[in-house]
C-alpha cells in the first residue's frame, strides 16, 4: 500500500468514507436517486431487467427489449407482476378547491401511472426472488399509459409468466450473497448513463424538487398594498418589470434551454438575502497592498 | 503475539481513534462507527503523533483532513426504551449442581427454590407478544437454576408461544440454557421440533469440568451431561446445540476444550471469564486474564488455520467478533439487558436480565403491572457507556459496550486489558482474513 493511501476495510468504514476529490453527494447517505435520476447513480436502471427475459423503461411500466423468446412483448406495457400491480389510479382535484376525482386526458385515458420500480417492485424482489411468476401485460403494444382490467381473462390482455433475477450477486467461492448488485441486473455503466446534469437542463426543470431547496425560484420579491407580492422568476432575462412569469420553456422572456447550453454562468445571477446581488466588479488592489 | 505484548498494544492512548500494526499492514480504528481503515506507514506514523499530541483537538483535524470524519454515530442521549422482543423465564429457580461460582447461587438466587406456575409463564408469552408489530420477531429463553427441573412449564410454555406466533403471525425463536444433566432423547425431539438454540455449560473436559461443576453430593457431572447432549448433538438440524465454558482460574486450558467440543459435534464453543462470583470463587485475577488471553489466541490461531483451509471452526467468541468488526457494529451498551430483552422470576418479577432476577438493581416492573418503562429509562441513562468510567477515555467503548451490567455493578472492571487485547487480536486477524479469504465475509 503507497504511503498515502486510506483504503476503508469493514462496511462501516466504507459507507462513511469520503475518498479524496469526491464531493459529500459520492456517499450512498445523500443520494437522492429513487424515482429520479441523481447525481451519483441513478438507482430506477437496476430494475430494468428484474425479470428474465424482457427489458424495461426504467421510468415507465413499457417494454423497450427482448429476448427473441419473448420478442412480442416489446411495446407493450406490463400491468402487475404476481400480485403486486405496478400502475395505479390517478386521482386529484382539477382545479383548487375542488373534491379529487380521476385525472383522465386524451394522453391518459384510462387515467392511471406508472408506480416508480423501487416502491412496486422491491415487494416483487423480496417474496419472488428465483420464482417464475405470472405478469400481465397488454396484449398488444401501448403508447399511452393503460389500466388494468376490471377481470381476467380479457382478449386485451396477456398473462405470461417470467421468473425474478435476484438483486446480488453471488460469491463464487459460498453461493452467498454479496453487497454488490449484479451484472445480470446492471452492466457497467448502466447506473450512471442517465445522471442529472443540474448546470444545465435541472437548473430549468429539477422536478425532484433537489435544487428547490439550493435554488431560488421567486426573486427580488416585496409585498404590495393590495397584500399580494410583486418580484421576479430567477429565469427572468430582465427584471423589469417586476411580474412573476409562469415556467415556460417557449417564453422568451425566460433563460432558455439553449441560453444555459452555452452561457449558464452568464444567465445565472446570484441571490443574495431572496435578492439579485450587485454585479460583481473588479475592484482596484490598495495602494499599501492589504 | 504474546498477550503480555496484546496487553501493551492495546492500552488507551486517546479515545477516538486506535492504532494497529497487523501482518495485513498499518490500521486505524476509529472508535466512533467501529471504522476500520488500512493505512500507509507514513499515515500511521501522522495519526499516531497527533493522537499523543496533548492538544486532543489534533487528531479531529487530522481526521478531517483525511476524509475519515464522519457524522457522529453514538451521542450522550439514551434510546428511548425499545419494545420488550426478548424475555428469558426462570422457570425453575433451583438446581441439581453445586457449582461454587454460580451467580444463582446454586439456583435459587440466595432464596426458596422454587419453581414457575405455568400461569406466569403464559402470562409472560402474552407480554411478550402484545406489542409485536408485524414483521417483528420476540425470542423466548428458557434459565434458571436448572430449567428443565421444570420440564412440564418448558414445554407447555413453548407450545403456547407457538400457538401465540400462529394466531398473530409474528416469528418466535426459542433458547435455552442448562447444565445438560437432565436432558433426555425426547428433550432433544421437542428442542428440534421448536428449533431451539440449546446452549450446555460445560467448563472444561472430564475432570475439570468435574471441579467446577460438581452434583451436589460431589459428585462429578461431565459423563453424565456428555451421554445425555450426545442424542442432541446427533439430532441437530433446526436446533443448534453450543458449549458455553465459564473460565475460572482451574480450567484454562481452552484450545484443547475448543478441541474437544468441536470434536463432539457443538454447533458453537464460548468462553466467558468468571469475573463475578456471589462469595469471590473462581474470580479472574489479572495474571488469570492473561493466560487466558495467551489461550484465547492459540484458539484462535487455529481457527484462522481452519478457514483458511476452508473449514469450519466453532470458536464462537472470534466468529462473533469477526462479524461484529465486519459490520462496524458500534454500540453505547454491551447487550440487550434493560432496553429490549427483560429476565422474568419464577414469581413473575421483570428483571434487567436473567442474572439479575431477585436484585432490586435491576428491577423492572412485574408481570402483573407491566414493564416499568421509568425504571428502563433511567437504566438506560445510567447504564449509557459514555457514563462509565473508564470506558468514556477508551478507544474500545464502542465494541465492549461497557461490560456486563451486572458484573460491573457487583466486581467493576477488572478485565479491560484482557477485553482490549482480545479485541485488538480480533481486529488483526479480521485484518488477515479480510485479505486472505474475503468470501469469508461476503459469503
Amino acid at each position: 500500500m503507497s504511503d498515502d493511501r486510506i483504503d476503508p476495510m469493514n462496511l462501516t468504514a466504507q459507507l462513511h468514507y469520503s475518498a479524496a476529490g469526491n464531493p459529500p453527494s459520492t456517499l450512498p447517505d445523500s443520494a437522492i436517486s429513487n424515482a429520479f435520476p441523481g447525481l451519483e447513480f441513478d438507482i430506477r436502471n437496476i430494475w430494468r431487467r428484474l425479470l428474465v427475459g424482457i427489458e424495461l423503461h426504467e421510468s415507465d411500466n413499457y417494454v423497450v427489449g427482448a429476448d427473441p423468446e419473448h420478442e412480442r412483448l416489446v411495446g407493450r406495457r406490463l400491468l402487475s407482476v404476481g400480485d403486486h400491480d405496478v400502475v395505479g389510479a390517478l386521482v386529484g382535484p382539477t382545479r383548487p378547491g375542488s373534491g379529487s376525482s380521476r385525472l383522465t386526458s386524451a394522453d391518459n385515458p384510462d387515467g392511471v401511472t406508472m408506480l416508480e420500480w423501487s416502491n412496486s417492485l422491491a415487494d416483487v424482489l423480496a417474496d419472488h426472488v428465483g420464482q417464475t411468476v405470472p405478469c400481465l401485460f397488454t396484449s398488444g403494444p401501448a403508447s399511452k399509459p393503460v389500466g388494468k382490467p376490471s377481470s381476467l381473462p380479457d382478449p386485451r390482455f396477456e398473462v405470461v409468466q417470467l421468473e425474478v433475477r435476484a438483486l446480488f450477486a453471488k460469491s463464487g467461492t459460498t453461493g452467498g450473497d454479496l453487497a454488490v448488485i449484479a451484472e445480470e441486473m446492471a452492466g457497467p455503466g448502466d447506473l450512471t448513463r442517465g445522471l442529472c446534469s443540474p448546470w444545465q437542463n435541472d437548473y430549468r426543470e429539477c422536478a425532484c424538487y433537489y435544487w428547490a431547496a439550493s435554488r431560488p425560484d421567486y426573486v427580488n420579491v416585496e409585498d404590495t398594498a393590495a397584500g399580494t407580492t410583486t418580484g421576479n422568476h430567477w429565469f427572468a432575462k430582465d427584471r423589469e418589470p417586476r411580474e412573476y412569469v409562469l415556467d415556460n420553456r417557449f417564453d422568451s422572456r425566460l433563460v432558455s434551454y439553449d441560453d444555459l447550453f452555452r452561457d449558464w454562468q452568464g444567465e445565472l445571477r446570484f441571490i443574495v438575502d431572496g435578492k439579485d446581488a450587485p454585479e460583481y466588479r473588479e475592484t482596484e488592489p490598495d495602494g499599501d497592498g492589504r | 503475539m504474546t498477550a503480555a505484548r496484546l496487553f501493551a498494544e492495546s492500552v488507551p492512548v486517546h479515545p477516538d481513534v486506535h492504532l494497529l500494526r497487523t501482518d495485513a499492514g498499518p490500521r486505524v480504528l476509529i472508535a466512533d462507527g467501529s471504522r476500520l481503515f488500512g493505512v500507509g506507514q507514513a499515515l500511521y506514523d501522522r495519526i499516531d503523533a497527533a493522537r499523543r499530541d496533548p492538544d486532543p483537538r489534533l487528531v479531529d483535524s487530522l481526521l478531517a483532513d483525511l476524509g475519515l470524519d464522519a457524522p457522529r454515530q453514538v451521542d450522550d442521549l439514551a434510546p428511548d426504551p425499545p419494545p420488550v422482543r426478548a424475555l428469558s423465564l426462570a422457570v425453575a429457580q433451583k438446581c441439581n449442581l453445586g457449582c461454587t461460582y454460580c451467580y444463582a447461587q446454586q439456583g435459587d438466587f440466595g432464596g426458596p427454590a422454587k419453581n414457575m406456575p405455568e400461569a406466569t409463564a403464559f402470562a409472560a408469552v402474552d407480554t411478550l407478544f402484545r406489542d409485536a408489530g408485524p414483521g417483528e420477531r420476540v425470542n423466548l429463553a428458557f434459565l434458571g437454576g436448572e430449567p428443565m427441573i421444570n420440564r412440564p412449564v418448558v414445554r407447555s410454555a413453548t407450545e403456547y408461544a407457538v400457538a401465540v406466533s400462529r394466531r398473530t403471525g409474528t416469528p418466535v425463536t426459542f433458547s435455552i440454557t442448562t447444565n445438560g444433566t437432565l436432558l433426555t432423547p425426547e428433550d432433544g425431539e421437542f428442542f428440534e421440533a421448536h428449533g431451539f438454540a440449546v446452549t450446555v455449560s460445560l467448563d472444561g473436559v472430564g475432570a475439570r469440568h468435574d471441579l467446577l461443576r460438581p452434583h451436589r453430593d460431589g459428585r462429578g457431572s461431565y459423563r453424565r451431561v456428555m451421554d445425555r447432549v450426545a442424542p442432541l448433538l446427533a439430532a441437530q438440524r433446526r436446533m443448534q446445540v453450543s458449549a458455553r465454558v465459564t473460565v475460572t482460574p482451574l480450567n484454562l486450558d481452552l484450545p484443547r476444550t475448543l478441541e474437544e467440543f468441536t470434536a463432539a459435534g457443538f454447533h458453537g464453543v464460548g468462553f466467558s471469564p468468571m469475573l463475578s462470583s456471589p462469595n469471590g470463587h473462581g474470580e479472574m485475577a489479572s495474571r488469570d486474564l492473561e493466560v487466558m488471553l495467551e489461550q484465547m489466541t492459540a484458539c484462535g490461531e487455529e481457527f484462522v488455520r481452519r478457514v483458511l483451509a476452508g473449514q469450519r471452526y466453532p470458536f464462537t467468541n472470534l466468529v462473533t467478533a469477526l462479524r461484529e468488526i465486519h459490520r462496524g457494529t458500534h454500540r453505547p451498551y454491551p447487550c440487550g439487558a434493560g432496553a429490549g430483552y427483560l429476565g422474568v422470576s419464577a414469581d413473575g418479577d421483570l428483571a434487567a436480565c436473567h442474572r439479575f432476577v431477585g436484585d432490586s438493581d435491576g428491577a423492572m416492573g412485574d408481570l402483573t403491572t407491566g414493564v416499568d418503562d421509568a425504571k428502563r429509562a433511567r437504566w438506560l441513562t445510567d447504564r449509557h457507556v459514555h457514563r462509565q468510567e473508564p470506558c468514556n477515555g477508551c478507544w474500545a467503548r464502542y465494541l465492549c459496550g461497557g461490560g456486563c451490567h451486572h458484573e460491573v455493578i457487583r466486581r467493576g472492571r477488572p478485565a479491560c486489558d484482557y477485553i482490549r487485547g482480545w479485541l485488538h487480536h480480533c481486529l488483526s486477524v479480521y485484518s488477515r482474513l479480510l485479505a486472505a479469504r474475503p468470501d469469508y465475509f461476503t459469503g
